[in-house]
């Protein structure tokens, strides 16, 4: 039993990082926009599907992941542009509406450009079979998964903290108007924002392809999960979204094994109980 | 919030009045008429199970906006309470055991007691930690109900749902198998509810819970209970809620597990948005422009989301107000030829 713990503590966190760079791009754009991005799942299902085909085409898997990125942020700046900086100042609610249709349109466009059925890829001959930690065997593609998430989380980190570019972004966050003053172009800065935020929702996906398939449903699944995350790490924290998203994976890969039927219940009621205790979240401040 | 600038207090207030004094406008004579009138014909204009649809979630509709549009309280969750109605109505009729009545009551006791809970819990937070408050529920009741197989059915919906006749001392037992017979029923039951909305928005409450969406502090100073009254109003939507999930139920004799899901509380929510937030009707043309648009375009498409999504997009981009600010507009167009010819 304990071993198998462990074994699930070592997948939950792979999962969870997985689920941090979802929620950091989430974090990202209500940052920045002010905008709960309520189609971030759908993101997130376009880089899957697009990894998918960049793979079936023979693209080697890294350049297909930064393909599915690419392309997930190029989606995401077209609606920035065509419909989100009409509605960036205006009530939260119509804004989270119009993204639930845009969450609505991408993912029927996936289902008429890939078919209704689930699709799933190996991982890479390189990547694939496992390695033997002495007490579980733990398969090569779920450490690389991990790994090369935390690496691109670390990039962005570092492009946010140690870049020009980045104290622009915070700037953005923290003061738009005092940012605009100073003479930053924001509505650059905001598209920029947007494009970052999808691009990590996309390459989350792509990276997701080879561990849980591509499916019609992965998107709504994963925009509530990502909010979940969001609102335990703290809505207004850019890093409490990383921590909540590696927590939330182990707490779920954990409760598999111990109580599987409560498994994603107790995701939505540690949601509740720090929503109700601690709204601001783990990182948050006030 | 707190250093708010006393002329948009003064506008704020201003709105209020006005907010308050429109729906009365509305409740003529002849305009009810027109209402009925139009409940009435409605399912010899469509197909009888579309209309039947449109007054079960045009009563859904306008329980949610009783929330959104006069308390200002942004519930993602309301599906909860849909579904909830729909299984403790469907849970008695499936196995024959109570009047359609009892049916109809249990549905609202069910949601209401559950609106409680959940709305005590969630009033205490504003904004949209109140929206994600009544999203977490929501899923909370989703996954309670997906793994509670033996009293919702899981995942393949609560089937065998009857349809409880209604035994009435002078007239006799009416049977509503019939689909006409079951659109009578909803229609009914559809009118009574927003009776009692509009006599709530128009009650003391109503305008406790409208000042408290355009001013909650200066409501709250002034000692007018808030939170009681936006706890009140939580309840009676889901309450409400509940009803018409019960009535859906009743109509396809299945009540589906994605009844539940949150999408089924976005679903509303853009009923509510695409009719407008400010007046009683304006849910109602919302859901029915949902469920009419939704029947056309499954027809044509099996991929008939997106045109909705594109649909939604260009109505909030260039109708914020909703469709019946379309009517306004016209409204306005018409006064100002008529004043210069």
């Amino acid at each position: 039993m304990t071993w198998l713990i462990l074994a699930q503590l070592v997948n939950g966190i792979a999962i969870g990082m997985i689920y941090a760079l979802m929620a950091f791009g989430l974090s990202i754009i209500k940052g920045l926009l002010n905008i709960p991005n309520f189609a971030h799942g759908a993101f997130y299902a376009l880089g899957a599907y697009l990894c998918y085909s960049a793979i079936k085409a023979g693209v080697p898997f890294l350049l297909a992941l930064t393909l599915a990125a690419i392309g997930s942020a190029a989606v995401g700046l077209f609606f920035d542009r065509l419909v989100l900086r009409r509605v960036k100042d205006g009530d939260y609610l119509p804004q989270l509406i119009i993204l639930f249709g845009v969450a609505l349109v991408i993912e029927q466009c996936l289902l008429i450009g890939w078919g209704t059925i689930g699709l799933s890829a190996a991982p890479p001959p390189l990547l694939s079979g496992a390695i033997d930690l002495g007490f579980t065997l733990v398969p090569r593609y779920i450490i690389f998964a991990s790994v090369f998430s935390a690496l691109v989380i670390s990039a962005v980190w570092l492009l946010i903290e140690r870049t020009r570019l980045g104290a622009f972004i915070r700037a953005g966050i923290d003061k738009p108007h005092m940012a605009q003053a100073l003479g930053i172009n924001v509505d650059l800065l905001l598209a920029f924002g947007m494009a970052l935020g999808t691009g990590l929702a996309g390459l989350a996906g792509a990276l997701a392809l080879p561990l849980m398939g591509a499916t019609s449903t992965m998107g709504g699944d994963m925009t509530a999960l990502a909010f979940v995350v969001l609102v335990i790490g703290g809505l207004g924290s850019l890093y409490g979204a990383i921590v909540a998203g590696v927590l939330v994976g182990v707490v779920q890969s954990l409760m598999t094994v111990i109580a599987p039927s409560a498994s994603t219940v107790i995701i939505y009621v540690a949601m509740i109980a720090i929503l109700l205790i601690r709204p601001q979240g783990l990182l948050g401040e006030r | 919030m707190a250093s708010e600038p006393e002329s948009a207090v003064a506008v704020a207030d201003g709105s209020a009045v006005a907010a308050i004094e429109a729906p009365r406008r509305q409740s003529g004579l002849v305009p009810t008429l027109a209402l009925v009138a139009a409940v009435a014909l409605l399912p010899f204009a469509i197909p009888v199970n579309i209309a039947t649809e449109i007054v079960i979630f045009g009563l859904f509709a306008m329980s949610t906006n009783l929330l959104i549009g006069t308390a200002g309280l942004y519930s993602f969750g309301q599906a909860a309470f849909f579904g909830v109605g729909g299984y403790a109505a469907g849970y008695l009729a499936a196995r024959g055991l109570a009047p359609l009545p009892v049916m109809l009551l249990a549905a609202a006791l069910a949601a209401g007691l559950l609106a409680l809970v959940i709305g005590a819990f969630s009033i205490r937070r504003t904004g949209i930690y109140f929206m994600m408050l009544t999203f977490a529920f929501n899923q909370l009741v989703y996954y309670i109900s997906y793994s509670w197989h033996s009293v919702t059915g899981g995942e393949d919906g609560l089937a065998g749902i009857k349809r409880m006749p209604l035994d009435l001392p002078v007239i006799g037992q009416l049977s509503f198998d019939n689909h006409l017979a079951f659109y009578w029923l909803s229609a009914c039951i559809f009118l009574a509810g927003m009776v009692a909305l509009r006599r709530v928005v128009d009650s003391p409450l109503g305008m406790v819970l409208t000042a408290a969406r355009l001013n909650p502090r200066r409501t709250a100073s002034l000692g007018y209970p808030v939170h009681t009254a936006q706890l009140i109003a939580f309840v009676m939507a889901g309450a409400i809620a509940g009803i018409a999930g019960a009535l859906f139920g009743m109509l396809y004799r299945i009540m589906p597990i994605d009844s539940v899901h949150w999408v089924a509380s976005a679903y509303v929510v853009f009923m509510v948005l695409i009719g407008g937030t400010r007046s009683m009707l304006g849910p109602v043309i919302g859901a029915a422009i949902f469920i009419w648009l939704q029947g056309l375009f499954s027809l044509v498409w099996a991929r008939w989301p997106l045109l909705l999504g594109l649909f939604v997009i260009v109505v909030m981009l260039f109708l914020p107000g909703g469709v019946l600010d379309l009517v306004e507009k016209a409204r306005h167009w018409v006064t100002r030829l008529r004043s210069r010819s």
